[in-house]
């Protein structure tokens, strides 16, 4: 956000004064003199009454914000970005049996195949860089030179439900804390009208695992994502039923305030202080979570550049104006779920014709969200993140049609902003695209890069359960991979 | 870590305040308490019981292991290389390392200098001593419970807090014991007994509450969060399943106070009694409450050798107390668990079919009505066989009119080659032929009858012993295509040892190994986690570890004192319940003192109850007391009280939430439906677990969705609208006291008033106050 912009300094302005006049203490002086009058002393510190306080960094951050584009079902990198010439001379021939000795797959034991596919895809090279891309990113094609592609990608697990949860959270293992809950955590939010990790939905159904992709696990409740929705109430039970007027709504939460301020002087217990501040907050995102989705004050030109035709619709072009539209409104962690990604060669998901819609509907906005972002001057505070919970084998599936199978030893990724350095490409894989050749980037060594543009040292953003210290990057040794990094 | 509170250090301020020493360097050291919470914090880590972490080969947690590598000098510490190495400028040589982030502070440097000047004694870890009888006073006039409580308060200058006042102390016990308020009249009833006789009535209060069938439906639910009870299959598909039999067997056994050894026994290895009963195998649903993975292509084994992960791990945590599932992929750190004895105990798990089972209706007499199946089906086969001849004729004499006026399912049958027809069919046929009346039609239609009383049944998810055992190794890195060396069921070594009734032992050897009295383990952890439970925090802040790197518990006599009372008391959790309600540490007054501000303000001394926010279920049930429209029917399948549109849509799958109609949609919370991937948003807001992994101990967050959910969903509108009715029937003075038990204040009533009758009612169950325990 520029600072300078006198619509920030005004809204900077009028935070404030809401955040003292409600949040901190409704009356605190008043709060103050009544706990003091029985013995109970100051009123409680801040921390008490607002665990999504922001926070000091462990070091100081190169980032604020972090927006995930999740292509939920493991989008093909090898008709996407991936240009493997040999693969296509190869196409039907098994793959030489170096590459699968020992490696375990989905559908071991029924559609799955060894046989090499190439991709009908026509490639290009694009940019100063010269990066490489197929004809299904127009759009990502025109901005290869503004983003950071990771093609040496893998994470352990094959299977949807615990790969997205390994992405999420570092394990496949459900109830542990998502990557959007750490964050929230280790740094607070920003925004005290919405909250501060928020869940988009795009696609024809949810994404496998549900819930526990942005759950909180470990970590208190505050912490969990929350789903922002295209229809109905945007969040659940966020509007004031409808026999209720909005005046009533707020002399109800007036009237809680002050009983409940009756029972903190009472009591002296600092979680009546916090509920309060609940309240508040609560009442405060009756209002802004509307007011965030209705993008009717966005220029015809914004709308274009995303591709936004019914602006009322719910898309992934909408989630993604919406996404920085949260950012701007200093929502810690966006993350945007968009299904159907899982091409395996059925009748409803192959590579001939459904992938090719599926990057029809991703590739504008994606490359628009990039765009308005910069022109904006919030990318560089805000990582956004392209990638899926695994890619795709260089060998094809054959069901009723042509598609590839899960695969985690080689996919790609792409960032932007946030200090990653752009232009680059990093790691390189072997001729078919199976695996590294040089530079490998595990899950969790992502995981530590994405803390650290944060401002936060994976090793020290940990909680203690059932005597074991967990973090997001796990047990083993994970690595900041500084060559991304400017 | 300066943004973050680091839950030990404080933890440690804790214990070390309930023993009435300052932080700083301690007269006297003693090895668990002083020294052994830095060198497993700051050592083990490289220096511990995993062979496969070592550094340099040393081992500071088993002392003559530690005198052979010379760490150090027993009565030297000048001479003595530990001293040196945590006290010496060289980065390269300084422990802990720089970039392990640990640090220690100066007192504890002073602390392990003077453990080594003492002479570096070493002591077992507490929790593996089997806890002794505590000795009381012989001229005690105190309850226990109260006696070491007053010790620790004694020795910090500071004095428990006065009674509560009679509503809320009844308004406490009513929810601690049964999660229900106590009604206006009942209120009444206390009020005016205490103050003739406060004790007695008081103890009649009690006495009721534990007699109460809600008593099972609170305490069950606290059970089941740790057995992760939840009404699906979990992972991505998470499709329904029916378990809630299992559900009703826990409210049953808590309600019938089934000795907690028995309660254990019958959940870990029902099936394997002898002459086991159809309550004894729904038991082992304990451990079917695991997930079940149906997405396509996957590894059947691997999602089968997860639950097995889950089971031991679950195991641990929830009977010993321990963090055993740490030595899945290795030795573990920190505990004397070797990676190999993680894997005998899996042994035991690994032996099992998951199999559904019936489970009739108590009311059916599933013998008697199978016999008479039997007999019905011989004497129609009978029958039909003497009529042949006829049946035949009528058959070919069927005009191709009379066919087409024939039911389909008829005609079908029709269709098929005489000979190729089924019983049910000929039957059908018989019937047809008669034209439903009759003789045959009386035998046909029992035979209906009882087919569908039969079929009727429910079923429910048990474990079942497989005649021949599967073959359990050592799993690398717990990676389970790659086996190692081969196992036998076993225990680990620190621990008390089995005895076999079987060789080798199996799961009902296991169970009563769990609950042998020599087990320095269980009746601990059960104590601390019901005491938790009164008091928001247990006397082991870590109610999951009581291993090596726990925390020592803040009373340790009171610990031992109530672990062997329990045992005493032939594991009778109600007679622990008990001992608990009626100390007056329990029911003292929860408000905060200027004094406790300053001493402790964490409340870990108890110089004061625990305001607590109720648990999820709880919330709901309470808002559904006070405004008359709660069901106590017991048990049963779950129900589909309204839910907000949309929430089931998340996962990949969309379910289906048939709204339940009349008294079902206003059941107690914990008969609510839960989907593991999609948990209905008014429970899980609330820290409601969602059925993962066993919960010892639910968060309690105060977050603004818990606000809009009691403000705007449409089941606490409804409960709103009917608390309305109230105050337009009784008034506003008495939809108070609903609510939080106490009469209003003057000035409380005044902002009530301002507002309109619904709204009153709206504000009245958004309190902090009605979904808090004072």
């Amino acid at each position: 956000m520029n600072p300078m912009n006198p619509d920030n300094v005004l809204r900077d302005l009028t935070r404030r004064h809401f955040f003292s006049r409600c949040s901190m203490g409704v009356g605190s002086l008043a709060l103050a003199s009544l706990m003091a009058g029985r013995g109970l002393g100051a009123a409680p510190a801040p921390q008490f009454g607002n665990p999504l306080q922001p926070k000091p960094t462990h070091f100081p951050a190169k980032a604020k914000n972090v927006i995930f584009l999740f292509m939920a079902g493991g989008p093909s990198q090898l008709d996407m970005f991936e240009h493997k010439p040999l693969l296509t001379q190869l196409n039907g021939k098994p793959i030489p049996e170096s590459y699968t000795a020992g490696k375990r797959f989905a559908f071991m034991d029924s559609s799955h195949r060894s046989d090499l596919l190439g991709s009908r895809r026509s490639f290009q090279q694009y940019g100063q860089s010269g990066k490489w891309v197929s004809d299904l990113l127009p759009y990502t094609a025109g901005m290869v030179d503004d983003i950071t592609l990771v093609t040496t990608c893998k994470t352990d697990l094959f299977n949807h439900a615990p790969a997205k949860l390994f992405m999420n959270a570092g394990s496949g293992v459900f109830g542990r804390p998502s990557m959007g809950a750490w964050v929230t955590y280790g740094l607070g939010s920003e925004c005290d009208d919405l909250p501060g990790f928020v869940v988009l939905q795009s696609g024809p159904r949810g994404p496998r695992g549900g819930a526990v992709l942005w759950g909180s696990g470990i970590l208190p409740t505050t912490y969990q994502g929350v789903p922002l929705r295209n229809q109905g109430d945007p969040i659940v039970n966020l509007s004031t039923p409808k026999s209720i007027s909005q005046g009533q709504q707020r002399q109800l939460v007036d009237a809680v305030r002050d009983l409940n301020m009756k029972r903190l002087v009472e009591t002296g217990d600092d979680e009546i202080h916090t509920r309060i501040n609940a309240y508040e907050m609560a009442y405060r995102m009756q209002t802004s979570a509307p007011e965030l989705m209705d993008i009717k004050e966005e220029s015809q030109a914004t709308l274009d550049l995303y591709g936004i035709k019914d602006p009322k619709e719910t898309s992934f072009a909408r989630n993604c104006l919406l996404a920085r539209r949260l950012v701007e409104r200093g929502v810690r962690f966006v993350q945007l779920y968009d299904t159907n990604w899982d091409h395996h060669g059925g009748p409803a998901e192959n590579l001939e014709k459904h992938l090719p819609e599926k990057c029809r509907d991703i590739d504008q906005p994606c490359a628009a969200l990039v765009r308005d972002l910069a022109s904006r001057g919030l990318l560089k505070d805000t990582i956004v993140i392209w990638g899926g919970e695994f890619g795709r084998t260089p060998m094809g599936e054959v069901r009723e049609s042509t598609g590839r199978n899960h695969h985690i030893d080689a996919f790609t990724m792409w960032f932007a902003g946030g200090g990653f350095k752009p232009g680059l490409t990093y790691g390189t894989t072997d001729e078919f695209g199976f695996g590294a050749v040089e530079n490998p980037a595990h899950v969790h060594d992502i995981h530590a890069t994405l803390l650290h543009q944060l401002g936060l040292d994976h090793k020290q953003l940990f909680v203690r359960s059932q005597g074991l210290d967990f973090r997001l990057t796990g047990v083993e040794e994970a690595r900041v991979i500084r060559e991304l990094l400017v | 870590m300066s943004f973050m509170k680091h839950p030990f250090s404080l933890i440690l301020l804790a214990a070390s305040l309930a023993q009435g020493v300052a932080q700083s360097v301690p007269a006297k050291i003693e090895f668990n308490r002083d020294v052994r919470p830095i060198l497993s914090d700051n050592c083990y880590h490289c220096h511990g019981n995993d062979p496969s972490h070592r550094k340099a080969k040393l081992r500071l947690d088993v002392r003559e292991a530690a005198l052979e590598q010379e760490a150090f000098v027993p009565g030297k510490p000048e001479q003595s290389q530990l001293i040196e190495r945590i006290l010496t400028d060289d980065a390269d040589e300084l422990m802990p390392p720089p970039d392990s982030h640990k640090r220690l502070s100066a007192p504890q440097k002073e602390i392990l200098k003077r453990w080594i000047a003492e002479g570096a004694e070493y002591q077992p870890h507490w929790a593996f001593v089997a806890p002794k009888p505590v000795g009381l006073p012989a001229a005690l006039k105190s309850h226990p419970i109260d006696h070491f409580i007053q010790i620790t308060l004694q020795n910090n200058g500071l004095t428990a807090s006065p009674a509560a006042e009679p509503a809320t102390l009844i308004r406490r016990v009513s929810l601690d014991l049964t999660g229900l308020p106590p009604s206006p009249a009942e209120v009444d009833a206390f009020v005016q007994a205490s103050t003739a006789d406060a004790e007695s009535a008081y103890r009649a209060v009690v006495d009721r509450l534990l007699g109460s069938p809600h008593y099972g439906e609170r305490w069950g639910r606290w059970w089941l969060d740790q057995a992760r009870y939840a009404d699906s299959n979990g992972y991505s598909i998470d499709a329904p399943r029916q378990i809630w039999k299992y559900r009703d067997w826990v409210i049953e056994a808590f309600n019938a106070d089934l000795p907690f050894d028995q309660f254990t026994i019958e959940q870990l290895a029902g099936d394997l009694l002898p002459e086991a009963t159809v309550d004894q195998k729904v038991a082992t649903g304990f451990h079917r409450n695991t997930q079940i993975n149906e997405e396509g292509g996957i590894d059947k084994e691997q999602f089968r050798i997860d639950s097995v992960f889950d089971r031991v791990a679950t195991t641990g945590t929830v009977w010993l107390g321990l963090t055993i599932g740490c030595a899945q992929c290795h030795d573990h750190k920190f505990d004397p668990i070797a990676q190999q004895e993680y894997y005998r105990l899996f042994a035991f798990f690994n032996n099992q079919d998951e199999p559904e089972l019936r489970v009739m209706d108590p009311v059916v007499d599933a013998g008697a009505l199978t016999a008479e199946l039997e007999d019905l089906e011989g004497r129609i086969k009978k029958y039909l066989e003497a009529r042949a001849d006829e049946l035949s004729k009528w058959e070919a004499g069927l005009t191709p009119a009379a066919i087409k006026s024939l039911p389909p399912q008829v005609r079908k049958i029709l269709a098929e080659p005489a000979e190729k027809r089924s019983l049910a069919q000929r039957r059908t046929l018989g019937a047809a032929a008669e034209g439903g009346a009759g003789r045959f039609e009386e035998m046909n239609g029992r035979y209906q009858e009882i087919d569908a009383q039969l079929n009727k049944s429910t079923t429910t998810l048990v474990m079942q012993e497989r005649p021949q055992p599967r073959r359990t190794t050592v799993l690398i890195k717990g990676d389970f295509t790659r086996p190692a060396e081969e196992v036998t069921p076993g225990t680990p070594a620190v621990l008390h040892p089995i005895a076999k009734t079987t060789n080798p032992p199996n799961r009902l050897d296991l169970a009563r190994w769990i609950m042998r009295p020599d087990n320095p383990l269980t009746a601990r952890v059960m104590v601390n986690r019901v005491w938790q439970q009164y008091f928001g925090r247990g006397l082991v802040v870590t109610e999951n570890d009581f291993g090596l790197t726990s925390t020592p518990p803040s009373h340790p006599e009171l610990l031992d004192w109530l672990a062997t009372t329990l045992v005493d008391r032939k594991w009778s959790l109600k007679e622990m319940h008990r001992v608990i309600v009626t100390s007056h540490t329990y029911r003292q007054s929860s408000s905060d003192r200027p004094e406790l501000r300053e001493k402790d303000p964490d409340n870990f001394l108890l110089a004061r109850q625990q305001r607590l926010r109720l648990d999820a279920e709880i919330v709901r049930d309470v808002a559904l007391t006070a405004s008359g429209l709660l069901s106590r029917k017991l048990g049963g399948p779950p129900v589909y009280p309204p839910i907000p549109d949309g929430v089931l849509n998340q996962g990949q799958s969309k379910r289906t939430w048939k709204e339940s109609q009349g008294e079902d949609k206003f059941r107690r919370g914990l008969y609510t439906f839960v989907y593991r991937a999609s948990p209905p948003p008014s429970l899980s807001v609330f820290d409601a677990p969602e059925g993962f992994t066993t919960c010892t101990r639910r968060i309690r967050s105060n977050t603004p969705l818990q606000a809009l959910t009691l403000m705007n969903d449409d089941g606490f509108f409804e409960f709103a609208t009917a608390l309305e009715k109230i105050i337009q029937k009784d008034g506003l003075e008495t939809a108070f006291r609903r609510c939080t038990t106490r009469a209003p204040k003057p000035d409380e009533l005044a902002v009530l008033e301002k507002l309109d009758t619904l709204n009153a009612a709206r504000a009245l169950l958004n309190l902090d106050e009605t979904v808090t325990r004072e």
